[in-house]
């Protein structure tokens, strides 16, 4: 299926927590201001709901996505409200891929773990975790993966301050 | 050794017990395997045939620093790394030398201004003797600090100490 295809089938069976679908478009040549949209197609998920709505994909049938190829985070701006995370499915049998983004508040960043649904994304979450201090809710391992344990702060925040010194050997 | 073989008469060879040591000592700098990053690809062709480090007797890359004289920094070091660096450095026995080899071993490289975990030079964990620079130095880079650090060690000296520089 194509993406038309895939979110009119998300509808049709009511898969938790889908709220819309968001696709790239040519800029309208009457409106200067509006530049278009470049970029992937992909459907915005409610944040509390990823886990479930990742299960009814991997589930359902005709949309079968076996494979989580990807789970990430983004900070978009200093001032943004939400980070998003961001899930890439696939699915081998149907040849056709899916970009999930659900938002999630900066003030009480928590979310589902997907862990549950994919295995896959146990590293994956727990990169996300440290390098922006998003809570995935039932993670069966919650340690950092890359940096060191005792690392102060979240390093690709977008207000993330820079340590002047690690035990004792200087940053500067 | 056939060629030498009986060439000589019993003989007394003089030399200097410095110039002796340090012929001993900068012909056989076994290097520890240690690659961190691209620059140890680099490292890897040294070892190669092409390059051929053995030429110099430091071909012998050694498995554990208890057995290794000179540590060959090849890569980004970050603040996880450095601890172990640091251990492996201690655990090497004297007399050791340390080559920063490229730009990240060396002051930080591409990642100095926004990279949040890579130590700005390892030389702020271990004492270094040189310092190659390229991103990543060209195998004959290398040779060439391999080279500077012979020169080093043919300065130096075993039996006395160098004047004191007031």
């Amino acid at each position: 299926m194509d993406f038309q295809g895939i979110h009119d089938h998300l509808r049709a069976i009511e898969a938790p927590g889908l709220v819309r679908a968001d696709e790239p478009r040519l800029p309208n040549p009457e409106d200067k201001k509006d530049k278009g949209r470049s970029g992937d197609a992909y459907v915005v998920v409610e944040a509390a709901q990823l886990a479930s709505f990742l299960r009814v994909c991997r589930d359902d049938e005709r949309l079968a996505f076996e494979i989580l190829a990807d789970l990430t985070a983004a900070d978009p701006a200093k001032d943004a409200e939400e980070f998003w995370v961001i899930v890439q499915l696939l699915s081998v049998q149907h040849r056709h891929r899916l970009a999930i983004k659900a938002l999630v508040p900066k003030a009480s960043a928590r979310i589902p773990s997907a862990t549950g649904v994919y295995r896959a994304a146990q590293w994956h979450e727990r990169e996300c975790a440290e390098m922006f201090g998003i809570e995935f809710v039932g993670h069966p391992d919650p340690r950092n993966i890359l940096l060191p344990d005792d690392w102060e702060g979240y390093p690709l925040r977008k207000d993330y301050v820079f340590p002047t010194e690690y035990r004792g050997i200087s940053c500067q | 050794m056939a060629l030498l073989e009986n060439a000589f008469e019993e003989n007394l060879l003089t030399t200097k017990v410095d110039w002796l040591l340090n012929w001993a000592k900068l012909n056989s700098i076994w290097p520890m395997t240690f690659g961190l990053a691209c620059c140890a690809i680099e490292m890897m062709a040294v070892g190669a045939a092409h390059h051929d480090i053995d030429r110099f007797g430091a071909g012998a890359f050694r498995a554990t620093p208890r057995q290794a004289d000179l540590m060959i920094v090849a890569g980004t070091v970050n603040f996880k790394m450095a601890e172990r660096v640091k251990r492996l450095y201690d655990q090497m026995p004297f007399p050791k030398y340390v080559i920063a080899m490229g730009a990240c071993a060396t002051g930080g490289g591409p990642y100095y201004k926004y990279g949040y975990t890579v130590v700005k030079g390892v030389d702020r964990v271990v004492p270094v003797d040189i310092y190659i620079a390229g991103c990543p130095p060209r195998p004959e880079a290398l040779l060439e600090g391999l080279m500077a650090l012979q020169k080093k060690i043919r300065n130096t000296s075993v039996i006395r100490k160098p004047a004191q520089i007031a």
